[in-house]
This record gives structure tokens, C-alpha cells and sequence, in this order.
């Protein structure tokens, strides 16, 4: 299936208009359409143009300095020291301080910091906590870290949201967000002068835009792949970056763990993986994919009904509260997973996604970094969990992975690609890491 | 006596077949030493039933070699290899992730199951081949993960522009090895950053141009035993973006070659001159974007349009004629004061280099481009008019190309190429005629 989807993307690359190697234009709008808000926290497309986290992830998926020029970690990693890139300026002008960057970091995480403390040390940030983080830098590359100005000159918070990104806020009206290039941007200027995203577009109305010229860039989801490509759109896909997966809640009525253990065996990935999801992606029961460790076949995504009965042992729950985070196709998986279950022997209750405490919650966990022991910390760090033992080899980090999993509150179900289609008028549209587009360096063919 | 020979003949070739397969070992043997190591420490001597499955890129046809390795060393180990019967199963599969081999033994004892694995290498690709009339041919000078700009062979050193420092390489017996770094002035850069690298006048140091900042590098002493000093300022003063040095002609290396002569009495600029080195030329670079304003100096008295490459190639009648790479993907060559635009080069990428390599008009024009490949390739067109000409095969390069620039003997061009994210290589590209 990765062999499938690393042709469809040599495909993807080689539809893009590619007659010669030119460098790329500045000038410009470009124009982008999504389903979600495009600020939505912590994950909403103009966000990662507005602001810049203290590292990053680069596109083979290393972390890299990005706000934070260097880093070390001291006291056995209780103790991580990242000294501020100079010269960053925020939107208004005013400059990147370690203090500014504490205040955004605390209002980011609110007490739910995978740090106990942090505090500004001159042109320092000094992150401390009781128990060791190791991947701390790859942590701090993820979306819900990005540094934004908290308080302005006049000392109140900011009415529009102001970073350090490639482009800055200059307007939301309506479903659409306009961003202008950054011309002080440290990275260098961007390519585009403006980005138009317009926000709550159901999908097929964004690829009946962008087959009439009306946008450039729109949303696939992995389940519309397919008929993505018999329409001949112009597709740049990513390699599996998210982990669809259903978290189980330890508590309360799945606080036995030989239940959890049967729901684990009761679900059927090839029903979500056939029909939801269209074939897209690859069946998983591993929290990391193959192409990252090289062992996920040691867990085998089978499902196994009569085990899963076994392990239930004639026990009953009270109806257990399932939800899904995101779109219709996530509704869809879950209503599958349902039947699944009930299939065991548990009564379940599809809910809305936005219910408090459900027992079971489907949803996707980022996969982006190319290490694999920060993969797995990200990973966890996203699913509410601590930050697993560092691990320096596979064999150790396979032992870390199977402990986490043999808790069954994670059970692995897909790892899926994310999909854009785009007008022939970009030039060098690529993927970040987390499979969301690359606009600051993306540039029109058209403009000079 | 006959069967004596044979024997004699049957204990030589044993021989000599055992004398080779020591001097050529398996590249196997290592990683499946170490995994054997690993199952025998999880299930002691005894008997196990042994399979192998292969979910790597390692050929179907190495799969026995790899099994009787393995199988080797267990006996050696005491576990003899046992048949489907046996109580005790090693189930060995051969994996891989993106970038590296994982070997895995799952040892299989009743119901109990133990896993082992090793680290058995990183993922190899094969690189492409290629072939032309005039032929080219690349060799790779160095690969870094730092973003190169430019890169100049100097008598004493490479010298290679990133976009935050310059580094000094030093030849060794297994290849370029980095001496020296020198940090370059703060200046905020451009997404397409770009620099420019020349030797000095004395042709023992170097010029560097970067967005917004101008170096300069000298060794104390002027030997390879000196240490270089390199020195950086703010500047946005014009690159030189041709020295007049770049071609066979010049015989004193770094000599300064003539100026670019200015507007004539008659209204001709005369670019194409008789001299016997190409003219010098500065232009001034937009820091803020990633090409040439269109100024130069000197300044030809005609506007130029902005552009991201120019070389001076040489004319059958003598002088030289400036070839333009427009930002407007225009070829153009400036010739008795008027721009004339050049045919057949729609399919070339941004950048060019010249190419003295003695074949057919004796100068070519190497253009990097991409056509229907994921990968850049270069080509050297020959330009007898207002007509690029192919002269010679596509030359499939490892990534995308980068930067161009012609070497200070004008015999290679040095390629910058992107290979991956943060992978950069250098090629020296050179000629050979067919």
C-alpha cells in the first residue's frame, strides 16, 4: 500500500507542470479552500503561516531550529535550555523577547504543559519539569506551541492574531482569511504577496472551484482519493502523517483492562480501510508505521472476534459513549466501529463529537517526525498521555511501543495520507511535514 | 594416475573457490552474525525450526545467501536447524523503514514468543546513467547537509558558500574534508537564497556576494600552510558575475580581464569585442528576491531586463556576446547594443553556466532543466546564432539544480544540487568530445 502511494505521488509530481526548472516568481494571490476554520487552534491553515514555533519540523520530518536557534537539555533532560533567534520582529514590529515567547507558550497549554515550569533567562527560555522529557524540541514543534503575541504595546491582548510567520493577518470576512507576505519575515520574504483561505467550503464545492479557476489549492480527503484521481485532478499527496485511532478511556466502565483488550481485538480495520476510507492509506495495529521503524508487522492489524468474546469473558458494561473528532467520514468510521463492538457483545452510543468525556473517541494523532522516538512522544503527547521512556534503538523502542499498547487505552487503526489538488499556475507546491501545504515557499507561475 | 589428477585438479579449484569467497565476503554476513548472536542468546542450544519472509528492497535472489548465513552461525551457535515438528520456530524477517535495514527474529518457544533485532544498514538506491553525443559526465565533489550557494576550487582549497557561513575544505586522501568556517554578516535572506563566488584577483583567495554582504578570503602567507582569514560586510555593491577569467584563454590565472566597454561615439555598444578573455561585468542583485535588477556595471547603454543568469560566450569571428536569462523565461543575447531573443530555449531552467570544452564551437551553454522527470538533468546547447542547438544528451542529476557556475579553468561547470531535504551535493560537470 506505501509502494501505491509513493507512485500515486511520483504521479502527483510528475502532472505538475514541469517543462523546465525555473526559479520561482514573487508577486501574486494565492488561493486556498478548506473545510475546517483556517484558525481554528491548534491546527487551522493560517495559523502555521502567522506563526513560527520555537522549532520545527522539516520536510524529511527532523526537527529543526526554527524561533530557537540552539537548544540543550540538562539534569538527565529535566532541564531544557533554548536560546531565541536574534533579530525577529513580530507582525506590529515588535521584537521576539523570551518573555513574549513564555507568555504565548503558558496561554498555549494552559497548565496542560508537558513542562511543570517556564521562565525567561535573558535571551533564554529555560523549560523545567519533575519528570524527564527528552523529545522536548520535537514537542515544541507542534502546532499547539506556535508563538503568538499575547500582549501589544498598548498592554492589552491583541485584537487580530500577530506572529512571526511568513504572512500577516489582514483580514476575516465572512469564511475567508486574507494574509499578506511578511516583508521582514526572518526566513526571507515569501514568494506569494497574498493568500486568500476560505474556510467552511464542503469539498466538492472546492474541486468544482478549482476546476472553474476560481481557487488553487483544495482539500482531499483520503476517502475521495480515488475519485480524485478518475477526475484527473492535479494531486500532492504525503505519506501516511496521521494515526487514525480510538482512545479508550481507562476509567469508569472500561477501567478492566481484559475489556479493553477485547474491544482492541473486536475492531475491524479492513471494514474501515475498504469501504470509509476507500483504500487509501495502510491498516495498522502499530502506533508507528512500517516505513518509519521497520517492526509495525510485529503487530498484526487481524481482527479476531472469538478472541475478542474470550477476553470480554461474559462481562457486561453500561452503553458506552463513543465519539468522533472531524468529518463525515470520521461519523462514518465510527458508526462502523459501533456494529463492530456490538458484535463483541458491548453496547455502544455513536455521540456527538464535541461530548465530554466519551469512553471511546476516534480520532487522528499527528505523525510527523521522521525520528522515531519523537514520533512516538508526539504522538502520545497529542493522545493526553506522558511522554514515554526515550528509546535509542528499535529493539528498545519497539519494547516502549508494545507496553503502550498493551494497555489497549490506543488501539491503531489507520495510517492516512493527507491530499491536495492544485491549479497548473503553482510552482514548487509541496507538503510539510504534517501533509499540510508549504505556501511560503510556493510561488505563481504567472507573476513576476 | 589419471584419477590422482583429477583429484588434484577437484582440491585446487576448492580451493581457490574457498580463497575467493574469503576475500570477497558477503555483505550479509555481518548483520546476519549479529542476529544469529541475538537468537541464540534468546533460545540457548537446541533445535529450532527456522523461516525466513522479506519485506525489504534486498533482491529475492540474495534471500538463500542471507538464510544459510544465518543458519551457519546458529549451528555454530549450537541450534541445529529442525523440522516442522520442532517445538521451538525462529521466524526471521527481513524489514526495512524509509531509510534503514531492520532484521527481525521473532524465537517462538510454545506459547511464548520473544523478538530480537538488529540495525542491518541503511537503504541503498542505484543512480541513474546516461549517455550523449558530446558527452558529459559528472563526479561528485562533496555532499553536505547545509544549503550550498556556490562552491570555487582554489589552488589551496575548496571554498563553499552557504547561506550563513563560509567553509573552507581541504583535499584529503579520502576526498574533501572542511578545515575552516567563517560566519557571514547577519542579513536577512531570501526562500531562494543565492550567492556567487570568484577567485581573487592574486588567484589564491576568493570573492564571495552574498544577499546584502560582500567577503573576502586570503590565506596568511599566501600558502596552503597559511590560515585562511575571511572577512564580511554589509554591501550592496554589484556581484561580479563574469571576471573575465573563466575561459582557457586567460593564461595567467586571476588575471583581470577588460572592462565591459561602455556606449560608442556611434550608438554601438560593443559587448562583442576582440579581446582574448570574456569583458568583466557586475550586476546588481535584488536582495530582497532572488535576481538581477537588469543595472550592471558597466552599464551596456541599453536596459537590460531583470534576469537570474548571464554568461559571455565567445563568437566563431571573435569576441564575445552576453547571453540573458530572463526572470520572463526569456533567452536573450545582447549583441551590437540590441537584445535579440534565442530560439529553442523554452525548455530551459533559470540557470546556465558557460562551458569551454573544445567539442564543436568549441563553447557551450549548459542549462539545467527538468522536463518529465522528478529530477533535474543538465545539457549544453551550442548558440552558433540566435538558436540553441542541443550538443549534447540530458545528464540526469542526483536532485534539483540549484546553482551553476563555470570553474576558474572554464573546462567544468560545479553544480549545486539539492538531493533531499537538507542534502545538498556539488558535481563538476565536464565535456568530453564524441
Amino acid at each position: 500500500m506505501f509502494r501505491q502511494l509513493a507512485i500515486s505521488c511520483l504521479f502527483a509530481v510528475l502532472l505538475l507542470p514541469a517543462d523546465a526548472r525555473t526559479r520561482p516568481h514573487y508577486g501574486g494571490t494565492i488561493r486556498v479552500e478548506v473545510n475546517g476554520d483556517p484558525l481554528a487552534v491548534p491546527s487551522g491553515l493560517a495559523r502555521d503561516l502567522l506563526f513560527d514555533g520555537l522549532t520545527t519540523f522539516g520536510p524529511d520530518g527532523s526537527v529543526q531550529p526554527a524561533l530557537a536557534v540552539a537548544w540543550r537539555s540538562e539534569d538527565r533532560d529535566h532541564r531544557w535550555q533554548l536560546s531565541l533567534r536574534s533579530g525577529v520582529t513580530f507582525h506590529d514590529g515588535s521584537p521576539l523577547t523570551a518573555t513574549s515567547v513564555v507568555n504565548s507558550l503558558n496561554r498555549s497549554c494552559n497548565g496542560h504543559c508537558p513542562w511543570s515550569v517556564v521562565h525567561a533567562v535573558g535571551s533564554q527560555v529555560v523549560f523545567t519539569a519533575d519528570s524527564p522529557m527528552p523529545q522536548l524540541p520535537a514537542l515544541l514543534a507542534e502546532d499547539e506551541f506556535l508563538i503568538a503575541l499575547t500582549l501589544g504595546a498598548d498592554g492589552l491582548p491583541p485584537t487580530n492574531p500577530i506572529g512571526t510567520g511568513p504572512f500577516q493577518f489582514v483580514s476575516a470576512v465572512r469564511d475567508t482569511v486574507t494574509l499578506a507576505a511578511n516583508q521582514n519575515c526572518w526566513r526571507g520574504r515569501p514568494f506569494a504577496d497574498t493568500i486568500e483561505i476560505r474556510g467552511h467550503r464542503a469539498v466538492r464545492d472546492q474541486w468544482l472551484d478549482l476546476s472553474v479557476g476560481r481557487t488553487d489549492v483544495v482539500e482531499i480527503p483520503p476517502e475521495m482519493l480515488r475519485q480524485a484521481r478518475q477526475q484527473q485532478l492535479t494531486i500532492v499527496a504525503s505519506p501516511p502523517v496521521t494515526l487514525l485511532a480510538l482512545q479508550l478511556l481507562t476509567t469508569s466502565a472500561l477501567a478492566n483492562p481484559m475489556l479493553r483488550a477485547s474491544i482492541a481485538q473486536a475492531v475491524d480495520r479492513s471494514a474501515l480501510f475498504n469501504v470509509i476510507f476507500q483504500k487509501q492509506g495502510d491498516l495498522t495495529a502499530a502506533l508507528l508505521p512500517q516505513q518509519l521503524t521497520g517492526y509495525a508487522f510485529l503487530f498484526p492489524p487481524d481482527r479476531n472476534l472469538g478472541k475478542a468474546i474470550a477476553l470480554r469473558g461474559g462481562l457486561t458494561t453500561a452503553s458506552l459513549k463513543l465519539a468522533a473528532e472531524g468529518d463525515s467520514a470520521m461519523q462514518l468510521a465510527a458508526q462502523r466501529l459501533a456494529l463492530n463492538l456490538h458484535d463483541a457483545g458491548f453496547p455502544v452510543q455513536v455521540v456527538p463529537g464535541n461530548t465530554p468525556n466519551p469512553d471511546l473517541l476516534l480520532r487522528r494523532l499527528p505523525l510527523e517526525s521522521s525520528d522515531p522516538a519523537a514520533a512516538l512522544a508526539v504522538l502520545m503527547h497529542s493522545a493526553g498521555q506522558n511522554d514515554p521512556a526515550n528509546a535509542s534503538t528499535p529493539s528498545a523502542l519497539f519494547r516502549v511501543e508494545k507496553n503502550i499498547l498493551d494497555m489497549h487505552s490506543i488501539v491503531p487503526l489507520l495510517d492516512l495520507p493527507r491530499a491536495w489538488a492544485v491549479s497548473g499556475k503553482l510552482r514548487d507546491f509541496a507538503l510539510r511535514a504534517d501533509g499540510a501545504p508549504d505556501l511560503a515557499n510556493t510561488s505563481l507561475e504567472s507573476t513576476q | 594416475m589419471r584419477r590422482r589428477s583429477l583429484a588434484a585438479a577437484a582440491l585446487i579449484v576448492w580451493m581457490w573457490a574457498s580463497f575467493a569467497f574469503a576475500q570477497a565476503p558477503s555483505p550479509w554476513q555481518q548483520p546476519a552474525s549479529a542476529l544469529a548472536g541475538k537468537i541464540a542468546d534468546l533460545l540457548g542450544p537446541g533445535q529450532a525450526r527456522m523461516t525466513l519472509q522479506n519485506l525489504s528492497s534486498i533482491p529475492s535472489a540474495d534471500l538463500g545467501v542471507i538464510q544459510k548465513l544465518i543458519s551457519d552461525d546458529l549451528r555454530a551457535r549450537g541450534i541445529i536447524e529442525a523440522g516442522p515438528g520442532s517445538a521451538n520456530s525462529v521466524r526471521v524477517t527481513l524489514s526495512e523503514s524509509a531509510t534503514k535495514r531492520l532484521w527481525v527474529a521473532e524465537v517462538i518457544e510454545g506459547d511464548d514468543t520473544q523478538v530480537a533485532m538488529i540495525d542491518a544498514g541503511p537503504v541503498t538506491q542505484s543512480l541513474p546513467q546516461t549517455s550523449g553525443a558530446l558527452m558529459l559526465r559528472r563526479v561528485r565533489v562533496i555532499s553536505t547537509h547545509a544549503p550550498v550557494l556556490a562552491t570555487l576550487a582554489t589552488p589551496n582549497g575548496l571554498v563553499v558558500l552557504e547561506p550563513d557561513q563560509i567553509a573552507i575544505y581541504a583535499r584529503s586522501t579520502t576526498g574533501w574534508r572542511k578545515l575552516q568556517s567563517f560566519p557571514a554578516a547577519q542579513v536577512q535572506l531570501s526562500r531562494d537564497p543565492r550567492g556567487i563566488l570568484r577567485s581573487a584577483a592574486n588567484g589564491q583567495g576568493f570573492e564571495a556576494w552574498l544577499p546584502g554582504q560582500y567577503c573576502t578570503g586570503a590565506l596568511s602567507g599566501g600558502s596552503a600552510a597559511g590560515v585562511w582569514i575571511v572577512d564580511c560586510r554589509k554591501s550592496d555593491d554589484p556581484w561580479l558575475i563574469s571576471s573575465g577569467t573563466e575561459s582557457p584563454a586567460s593564461a595567467v590565472p586571476g588575471e583581470v580581464a577588460p572592462a565591459l566597454p561602455v556606449q560608442l561615439p556611434n550608438g554601438q555598444t560593443n559587448v562583442m569585442v576582440s579581446e582574448a578573455t570574456a569583458p568583466a561585468l557586475r550586476a546588481f542583485y535584488n536582495s530582497a528576491r532572488n535576481y538581477f535588477t537588469g543595472i550592471t556595471v558597466p552599464n551596456p547603454a541599453i536596459n537590460l531586463p531583470p534576469f537570474y543568469s548571464a554568461a559571455f560566450i565567445p563568437r566563431p569571428a571573435g569576441g564575445y556576446v552576453l547571453a540573458i536569462g530572463g526572470i520572463d523565461g526569456k533567452l536573450q543575447l545582447l549583441e551590437n547594443g540590441a537584445l535579440t531573443p534565442v530560439g529553442g530555449a523554452r525548455d530551459w531552467g533559470s540557470d546556465f553556466a558557460a562551458l569551454y570544452s573544445g567539442c564543436g564551437s568549441g563553447t557551450q551553454l549548459l542549462a539545467s532543466g527538468s522536463g518529465q522527470a522528478a529530477n533535474d538533468s543538465l545539457r549544453a546547447y551550442d548558440l552558433p546564432a540566435f538558436e540553441a542547438i542541443t550538443a549534447s544528451d540530458p545528464l540526469a542529476m542526483n536532485g534539483t539544480v540549484t546553482a551553476l557556475s563555470t570553474a576558474p579553468d572554464g573546462k567544468s561547470v560545479l553544480a549545486v544540487v539539492r538531493t533531499g531535504a537538507d542534502q545538498y551535493e556539488v558535481d563538476r560537470v565536464s565535456a568530453t568530445c564524441n
